[in-house]
């Protein structure tokens, strides 16, 4: 029992989730509201997105690179998506597989620009950030679209069981599959393995061209369907979705743990991740504190949390050393 | 051609003179097939597009608004390269460089300290973000895009909450001047600024026993460690360097402006990322480090204002300018990739 309660310590999502249940109890304590079935509501709107986002990049950090274009992928998804309905008038489901075909699109570039040329994912994603973000910026002229279907709205925001927005149902069957992927599928296992020494990846015989592309096109079609589901949740489809996605993406895998030369992510530290920062968020609004340390609070948390990961690499090397010592 | 043979007498490479002797004619050859050439040629060639198109792009006004726009994209350039050297990056230029500004901005209007050491306060308020940057990555042990990408959120936030996001205004006319001369009708004085930063760069990274030892620490860490280089330190004071840099760059932006505003940067000073990378990229700083081209930097960042410039001009710009700038960042590290990989094959490397 011991030492089954000594592996679950040991593990990744334990010491968020800890967080997590702390920081539930004591703000639930201070102010009874936060647990309001109508902040909750608030709550779990905001985790199904930011889950996305950081999903999407959680994908990228797994291959050991990292995609700084995640919030122009999702910002033009955005936009397409507002836009063929405003202007094309095409339903909307059609409309958003277009729009998450547009996402999976941007991410395959990204994937091909990056394994092909063997140039840094971080060159490639800067350039494509900034074409994609360009080509939002040129379609829109900076100009939101208003016309969004009631329907889209209603989604967007409307509940359908208690506190349960609809707008959590993708998110949880976005978070159950990248899980079976990573733990089940081969190309989940030969992701991993790429970003955890892609040299012996490619002896392995696992082809590290097509592994990258595909973690690319995954994070591509995440980011899409983040933007695809923020046009419901703000009601229009704004040329600014995305753009402060940078910080965040990083945040939520890195507060989970995720190693950032790659190879180890997981699905529950990272949603864990997510849930801690809108939790912060939502303090910093209900005890009416500056919006703008929103950002001190993220940047502190990414440092605070990669130095606790290193710690923990740098005791678990000691006591490896001292265990074949 | 002056400019082209002194690029390859600037890339820090192990060719001695002795050996270009024997290289007799590939001498001529590797100066039109070094980087600096080719971004030379290529501003040569979009001046010339530019003024077919629209005579008023050589006109003096135009001249002296594109120079002025170059001198601060260079300057964030250089901010970005002298990172880049040690094998690291710096996503905190357009944080930091608004926080020197702000600081300076405050200094200038709350506290009403004379203008000069308002300025030194502004470029010491960056030397000290950047040092605290590179110490944190020393102490840590960990990649300078985490650091800097978290640093980036904090400077940025504490400088808001600060100011509450509220501009300053009352600028010593000094400050402002500079910004507004028109020295021979089409040079402004902050372009001067900028060469002489180039040519201090220069001279550091070529005659000084500190630049040197950035490279050299930026080049293998291990070997240079092993030859008494502090590794470590070298990395701090590259990032100090980093901070002062970035804070000239703000600085320029209110001599320009004529104020010191949060926004001037965007979000958390994102829009300072693209031409931070465009001009070291361009002009072939190795991302891996222990390389640096300062007059290659200077000339990226120079197609990079002259292009923005044209196409602005043209009308053919505008929202899509963002596109063709980083389509331009991807032909250039493709062409970059290709050259290389020719010049191997041919053995002129």
């Amino acid at each position: 029992m011991n030492a089954q309660f000594g592996n679950y310590r040991e593990s990744d999502w334990f010491g968020p989730l800890l967080i997590t249940i702390g920081a539930i109890i004591i703000v639930g304590w201070m102010k009874p509201s936060f647990l309001s079935s109508f902040n909750i509501q608030i709550l779990l709107l905001a985790i199904s997105v930011n889950a996305l986002i950081a999903f999407s990049q959680m994908m990228i950090i797994a291959i050991g690179q990292m995609n700084l274009s995640v919030g122009a992928i999702g910002g033009m998804a955005a936009i397409a998506f507002a836009g063929m309905m405003e202007v094309w008038h095409i339903h909307w489901t059609l409309a958003a597989f277009l729009a998450l075909c547009i996402g999976l699109v941007a991410g395959i570039t990204n994937g091909i620009l990056v394994a092909w040329t063997g140039i840094s994912a971080f060159v490639i994603t800067l350039a494509t950030l900034s074409v994609y973000k360009g080509i939002n910026l040129g379609i829109t002229e900076a100009q939101p679209f208003y016309n969004i279907p009631d329907t889209v709205k209603s989604l967007g925001n409307d509940t359908f069981f208690g506190p349960l927005p609809w707008m959590i149902l993708p998110t949880i069957v976005v978070a159950f599959g990248l899980w079976y992927l990573l733990r089940r599928l081969p190309l989940g296992r030969f992701i991993l393995a790429v970003g955890g020494n892609s040299h012996a990846a490619e002896l392995s015989g696992i082809s590290v061209t097509r592994t990258v592309i595909a973690a690319h096109a995954i994070s591509g079609l995440l980011a899409a369907l983040a933007g695809v589901m923020l046009v419901g949740r703000l009601q229009l489809g704004q040329p600014s979705i995305g753009d402060d996605w940078l910080i965040l993406s990083f945040a939520a895998p890195v507060i989970g743990g995720a190693v950032l030369t790659g190879g180890k992510v997981s699905v529950a530290s990272t949603l864990l991740g997510v849930v801690i920062v809108v939790i912060i968020n939502q303090v910093l609004v209900l005890f009416n504190i500056d919006p703008y340390l929103v950002q001190v609070v993220l940047g502190a948390l990414i440092l605070w949390a990669v130095g606790m990961n290193r710690w923990r690499e740098v005791r678990t090397g000691k006591n490896e050393q001292r265990v074949s010592a | 051609m002056n400019n082209s043979l002194e690029a390859t007498t600037n890339e820090v490479d192990a060719s001695s003179y002795g050996e270009k002797e024997k290289l007799g004619s590939r001498l001529s050859m590797r100066i039109f097939l070094t980087n600096e050439f080719g971004l030379l040629a290529l501003i040569v060639v979009f001046v010339i597009i530019f003024t077919i198109l629209q005579p008023g792009f050589i006109s003096k006004y135009s001249l002296f608004a594109l120079g002025r726009t170059a001198a601060v994209n260079i300057i964030i350039g250089f901010s970005m390269m002298v990172v880049i050297i040690t094998g690291g990056l710096n996503l905190a230029v357009g944080s930091i460089g608004v926080c020197a500004a702000m600081f300076s901005g405050w200094l200038m209007q709350s506290i009403g300290v004379p203008w000069p050491i308002a300025l030194l306060g502004g470029l010491a308020m960056g030397a000290g973000l950047g040092a605290l940057d590179g110490i944190v990555i020393v102490r840590s042990g960990l990649h300078s895009f985490i650091i800097t990408l978290a640093s980036m959120s904090i400077f940025f936030g504490i400088m808001i909450f600060l100011t509450h996001a509220g501009s300053y205004r009352e600028i010593a006319p000094e400050v402002i001047a500079p910004g507004r001369m028109r020295l021979f009708g089409y040079v402004s004085p902050l372009l001067l600024i900028t060469f002489v930063v180039a040519g201090l760069l220069s001279i550091l990274f070529r005659y000084t026993a500190t630049g040197r030892q950035m490279l050299a620490a930026g080049a293998s860490p291990e070997t240079a460690e092993l030859s008494g280089v502090r590794v470590n330190r070298m990395t701090i004071l590259c990032h100090a360097l980093s901070g002062v840099l970035a804070g000239i760059a703000g600085l320029m932006l209110v001599s320009r402006t004529g104020a010191a505003i949060p926004s001037m940067a965007g979000q958390l000073g994102q829009d300072w990322l693209l031409p931070a990378f465009l001009g070291p990229v361009l002009g072939g700083t190795l991302l891996t480090g222990g390389r640096a081209s300062v007059l290659g930097t200077l000339l990226g960042a120079l197609l990079v204002t002259t292009l923005t410039t044209g196409l602005l001009l043209l009308q053919i710009g505008a929202f899509w300018l963002q596109t063709y700038l980083g389509l331009l960042l991807l032909v250039a590290v493709l062409m970059d990739r290709v050259r290389r990989s020719y010049l191997a094959r041919k053995k002129l490397v």
